[in-house]
Order: C-alpha cells, then sequence, then structure tokens
C-alpha cells in the first residue's frame, strides 16, 4: 500500500512538471493578452479552481461530522481543506492581480471573480479565527462544523448578487451557450491538465495534513498517559 | 425500573486528563456518593452523566421504564444541583420557576409548592438572594419536574441548618427511602468529603 | 399525541420570548444601546449628509447603503447578547437541560426579530426626515426592511450562538457574520435603492431575499441543536 501511494505521488509530480512545462512550451500564446502575460493563466485558473474545491470539502466534511458520527477524522479533514484553501486563494488571488495589473493597469477592481475569492478568503478566516477562539476539541470541532455549513448555505446567494457589478474584466467565459468551448485546443488541454493537477494536489496535501494532525494529537494523549 | 450504569468515561481539558477511565452504577432507591478532592473530577463527571458534556470515551447508559435515553433525553429527565448552575437574576423566584414550569410542560402549582417546602421568598429577585437561598432555589428548580434521576453536586453548599434538614427531606422522599415514597428514584451524589446519607448504596472514589 | 407536543413546543417558545422580553424591560440593555446607536449616527449622517450637505442625485445612491450600515451595525451591538448574556451569567446550563433546542431558538428568534423590528420603526422615519428623502414607492421600501430585517435576525442569533461559547466574543461575532451577511446587506441595499428611486426589478431581488431567510432560517434550525448541545 506505501509503494503505491509513493507511485501516485511521484506521478503526481510529474503531471505538475509536465503542466509547468506545457503551460511555456506546449500551449500557444492568447490573442489579445499583452507579452507572455496569458502564460499566468495556467496557475491562476486551477488554483482559485482548486479554493473552490477546497471550500465545497470543508463543506462536506464539516456536515459529515455533524451528522455522520462526530467523527474526528471530518473534522481534522475540514480544518485542513479551509487551510489549504486559504493557501490556494491567497495564490490565487495574487496572480490574478499580478496579471490585471499587467493586462488593464489596475491590481484591484472588484470585478465578480475578483470578489468572489475575496469573499472565500474572508469565509477561510472567519473560519479559522472561530477554531482558535475555543479550547475544547469537541466544542471547537462542533461549532467550527456548523459555521461552515452555514457558510455552504450562504455561498449560493453570492452567485445572484455578484453578476450585479456587470463590468467586468475578466476574459469572456470561455463556455459559450452550446457547451463549445471556444479556446485554442492546446491551451484547453494545458488548462485542464492543470485544474486536475492542482485539485488532486490539492487532496493529496488534505489527506497529509489530516493525517499529520492526527498523529500529533496520538502523541499529546500518550505524553500525558505517561506524564 | 430505572438503572444509571456507565464505564470508564473518560475526559480531558486540553492537556489535562481529569476523569481517566471511571466506572460506576445506581438502582433504584439507590445514591452513589462520589468523592474526591478539589479537581478530581466530580463535576465534570456529573456533567457528562446529565448530558452537558461528551465523554472522550466509555459508556453512559441511562434507562427508565426498560427504555434507555441517550444525552438528550437525559437532559430533559435529569435533575441537577450544582454551584455553576445560576437562575435568572432579573426574575423574581416565583418569575425563575414560573419560567422553568412552562418550559417543561410542569403545572404551576408545583412551583408553590416547592416554594414553600424550601420557604423560599417568592417576590424577591433572585439577584437579591442570600447564597443560601440561591442554594434552595436551585434544589426547587431540579425538583420542579419530580426527575427520576438527581444529579447533586455538593448539594449542602451554603445552606443553613433548617435548609439542610428540607434538603434531606426531599432526597429520602426522592430515594423511596421515606415511608410516603410512591416510587423510588436515582441519585448520584458528589462531595468533596463524604456526606452521611441514608441510601447510599455505593461509593466512588475519585482519589485514587 | 402530535398535538399536545405541538402546543407544548409553541408554549416553550413563547414562555422565551416572554422571559427575553421580561428580562429585557427591566435592564433596558439593548433598547439603550440600539437607542443610543440610532441617535449618534443619525445625527451624524444627518449633519454631514443631509439635504444641505450632498444633492439629491448624489444621496439617494449612497443613503440606501448608510441605513442598511446603521442597522447592521446596531444588531451586532444589541442581538448578540442574547445568548451572550446567558453564557456569561451561567444561566445557559438551565437552558440546556429545561428547553427544547427549536423553541428555545424560535423564542430567541422572535425576540431578535422585535427588537430589529423596533430598531427599523425608529430608525427609517427619523433616516427619512433627516434627508428629505421622497420614497417612490413605500410598499416596496417595508418589504425590504422586513425581508432584510428577518435575515439580519436570523444569522445574527445562530451565529450568537456560536460565539457565546467561544472567547473574544466581541470582535467574533463581527468577524463571523460579515461574510454571512454580505449577500444580505447587498440584496437589501438594491432592494431599498430602487423601492427609494422608483426603478422596476425590484421583485425579483425581493424573491431572491426572501430565499435567502429561508435558507438561513432552514440551516439554522437543523445547527442550532449541535451548536447548543454537544
Amino acid at each position: 500500500m506505501e509503494s503505491l501511494k509513493d507511485t501516485l505521488a511521484w506521478l503526481l509530480w510529474l503531471w505538475i512538471c509536465a503542466v509547468v512545462l506545457g503551460a511555456f512550451y506546449y500551449a500557444p500564446l492568447a490573442i489579445g493578452f499583452i507579452g507572455q502575460s496569458s502564460r499566468i493563466l495556467f496557475f491562476h485558473v486551477p488554483m482559485a479552481w482548486t479554493a473552490f474545491v477546497a471550500f465545497i470539502a470543508a463543506g462536506v466534511s464539516s456536515l459529515r461530522y455533524l451528522f455522520g458520527g462526530r467523527d474526528a477524522r471530518h473534522d481534522r479533514a475540514a480544518a485542513a481543506a479551509v487551510e489549504l484553501g486559504l493557501v490556494f486563494g491567497v495564490l490565487a488571488t495574487i496572480s490574478g492581480a499580478l496579471w490585471a495589473r499587467i493586462m488593464w493597469g489596475a491590481y484591484w477592481n472588484w470585478d465578480p471573480r475578483q470578489t468572489s475569492i475575496v469573499i472565500a478568503l474572508v469565509f477561510y478566516g472567519a473560519y479559522l479565527a472561530l477554531r482558535d477562539a475555543i479550547d475544547d476539541g469537541e466544542r471547537r470541532a462542533r461549532l467550527a462544523a456548523a459555521y461552515a455549513v452555514l457558510g455552504l448555505v450562504v455561498t449560493p446567494f453570492f452567485f445572484f448578487v455578484l453578476p450585479r457589478i456587470t463590468y467586468s474584466l475578466h476574459p469572456e467565459s470561455v463556455v459559450n451557450t452550446r457547451f463549445k468551448v471556444d479556446m485554442e485546443p492546446r491551451m484547453l488541454q494545458v488548462l485542464l491538465a492543470g485544474s486536475a493537477g492542482f485539485t488532486a494536489l490539492f487532496f493529496w496535501m488534505l489527506n497529509l495534513r489530516s493525517r499529520l494532525q492526527a498523529r500529533q494529537e496520538i502523541a499529546e494523549r500518550r505524553e500525558l498517559e505517561r506524564g | 425500573m430505572a438503572t444509571l450504569r456507565f464505564a470508564d468515561v473518560r475526559r480531558r481539558f486540553g492537556r489535562l486528563a481529569v476523569l481517566t477511565g471511571v466506572s460506576g452504577a445506581a438502582g433504584e432507591g439507590e445514591a452513589l456518593l462520589v468523592t474526591g478532592r478539589n479537581g478530581s473530577g466530580k463535576s465534570t463527571l456529573l456533567r457528562c452523566l446529565a448530558g452537558l458534556l461528551a465523554p472522550d470515551s466509555g459508556t453512559i447508559e441511562y434507562s427508565e421504564a426498560e427504555r434507555p435515553l441517550d444525552a438528550a433525553g437525559r437532559r430533559r429527565r435529569v435533575g441537577l444541583v450544582a454551584p455553576e448552575l445560576a437562575l435568572y437574576g432579573e426574575l423574581t423566584v416565583e418569575e425563575n420557576l414560573d419560567f422553568f414550569a412552562r418550559l417543561r410542560g410542569v403545572e404551576g402549582g408545583r412551583g408553590r409548592e416547592l416554594l414553600a417546602r424550601l420557604d423560599l421568598p417568592a417576590g424577591r429577585l433572585a439577584a437579591n438572594l442570600s447564597s443560601g437561598m440561591r442554594q434552595r432555589l436551585r434544589w426547587a428548580w431540579a425538583l420542579l419536574h419530580r426527575p427520576r434521576l438527581l444529579l447533586l453536586d455538593e448539594p449542602f453548599q451554603n445552606l443553613d441548618a433548617a435548609g439542610a434538614r428540607a434538603v434531606r427531606e426531599l432526597l429520602a422522599e426522592h430515594l423511596g427511602t421515606a415511608p410516603e415514597a410512591a416510587r423510588r428514584g436515582l441519585a448520584v451524589i458528589a462531595n468533596p468529603i463524604p456526606l452521611d446519607i441514608d441510601g447510599v448504596a455505593a461509593r466512588l472514589d475519585l482519589d485514587r | 399525541m402530535v398535538s399536545r407536543r405541538v402546543s407544548t413546543w409553541t408554549a416553550e417558545a413563547a414562555a422565551v420570548f416572554a422571559k427575553e422580553w421580561r428580562c429585557e424591560l427591566r435592564t433596558r440593555y439593548a433598547l439603550n444601546t440600539l437607542a443610543l446607536f440610532t441617535f449618534t449616527t443619525l445625527v451624524v449622517v444627518s449633519m454631514s449628509l443631509g439635504p444641505i450637505g450632498i444633492s439629491l442625485a448624489q444621496g439617494s445612491g449612497v443613503l440606501p447603503v448608510l441605513l442598511w450600515l446603521i442597522l447592521l451595525f446596531a444588531s451586532a451591538a444589541g442581538l448578540p447578547r442574547a445568548f451572550v448574556h446567558e453564557e456569561e451569567t451561567q444561566t445557559a446550563t438551565a437552558l440546556r437541560l429545561a428547553a427544547t433546542p427549536s423553541a428555545l431558538f424560535c423564542g430567541k428568534l422572535a425576540y431578535g426579530l422585535t427588537l430589529v423590528a423596533a430598531l427599523e420603526a425608529l430608525l427609517t422615519p427619523l433616516y427619512l426626515a433627516a434627508m428629505s428623502l421622497a420614497i417612490a414607492s413605500p410598499t416596496l421600501l417595508v418589504a425590504a426592511l422586513a425581508a432584510g430585517g428577518y435575515g439580519l435576525a436570523a444569522g445574527s442569533t445562530l451565529v450568537a450562538a456560536i460565539i457565546a461559547q467561544a472567547r473574544g466574543k466581541g470582535t467574533l461575532f463581527a468577524v463571523l457574520s460579515f461574510p454571512v451577511f454580505l449577500p444580505l446587506l447587498l440584496l437589501a441595499v438594491e432592494l431599498t435603492g430602487k423601492a427609494v428611486a422608483g426603478q422596476p426589478g425590484g421583485g425579483v431581488t425581493l424573491v431572491q431575499l426572501v430565499l435567502y431567510d429561508a435558507s438561513v432560517t432552514v440551516a439554522s434550525l437543523m445547527l442550532f441543536p449541535a451548536v447548543w448541545n454537544p
């Protein structure tokens, strides 16, 4: 089992390397973008997508914790998902801001997608602040999970609200109404490969972080019993 | 038939292991006396039994009339007397009991009956009660809904001789050791030092 | 025995509601806080942005936002006490043992709703008078205040129950409630703006606002037992 995990980890490493190389050498430049700046797309979009996946993962884990037996594993997974979501979200925000600066001269303009990633970050921060403010493990898990589910319930309403900001600088959505993708095939390949790679990376890191947290708790408990 | 049984109950608070595998039982008409020095986990155990705190591991089984009750069931069914239990200072004694009677679906006369038994001033604001009166009010609150299981944490704290006498009578009636008792309840009593009470069937000392 | 369970449930919720108001009327804590808050913000806003300070065209864009900001901060100042006070005075233990969680939540929610309604009833006429603001569609404004106010009360009740059991309650309430309230505020501001200016499309916004309220209510009812008890 361990060698299977190691093999998969190596495969993931290779995949990500292929994505990076593909972003710079395989995919063509996009029309209408300044210089090489469209390369940012292949990192920014997957990371933003992964931050979104993290949000859902945290919400699902929280639901499983609350209504599926209060298993501490789900609580650890939710907390880890939020921490990782924060990392990916911050990276996505920074890469997006850099790109915005290159393309349109402004780091920030509150267009719907920039705004939505910031809101996700605010939720993550609030969740982690809540966890930090509770000392007892059982109570912390319970209350954090409840807040995560509340967040999950509220976020669809951002979809109603954000498009009100009609002036969007984000490139036209690449999927039009007939679900035909309007993008150079090679760009699309790298983009999808990147999204898959980053998502796999997220779940791998999630697994590692959860197991690390579990080991730490066992170690603490052993220390307590000894002393 | 009501029975309480708990086995290997453990509870940690952060780095501090307060309960390290505690077991005990009580049957009808019996009181389990839990003793131990300050910080030995008596209050924590009672909170776990009351369903206010989830133990880290171990089992707590309580059933009334052969029906087992989970933590939510225990919460509604127990009567708790504990130092950290407070009632509303902005309300009078009578208003407090009236409110909780409404919550529990208990008839209004029950509150007045307990007020009289424990000699409590009905119209005084709970915030203006002496510590002894406050303890009597806790007893009245705990017995309002005629619970089958009484959990008593330092039950005689701050009581004067009259208060202690009234409370002993109530406990005896609850356990059914008094002759005119209708049915017999159970109790778990926690106190830093041993108490002399009729009906104590077992002792659990948390200072091992 | 369903009807008996229902009648005791409503009796419980009503008892909680009555208790909240009885205690509140004796201490006047929340009412004083809300009144003071309303008065100070109204004076500041009126002096700087009243009919003398700003043109009507500029004003009507800004004024719905300010109204909802005042309501938001006043609610944050006055509503969380419903749960924080219970934990701080240790009356929460008695409630945990005696009350059915859903009835308790509804009683507290009803209390929050009446507080917000009182706040809106006090603030809105004064606000409109101070700004000399004419409302194109008063019914839509009332609907906006009702739906938006409900959302504030419902969200505040659950978040208050959460933070009451944590440290740093004041700032933590603000931190946790901000992302939850953001869609509510944006929708309410938009709807209020449309009510003031008489623009079309208010119906759709109102429906979205009501959907938000319904979602938060259902979620809160499902989550509250887990928040309140271990």
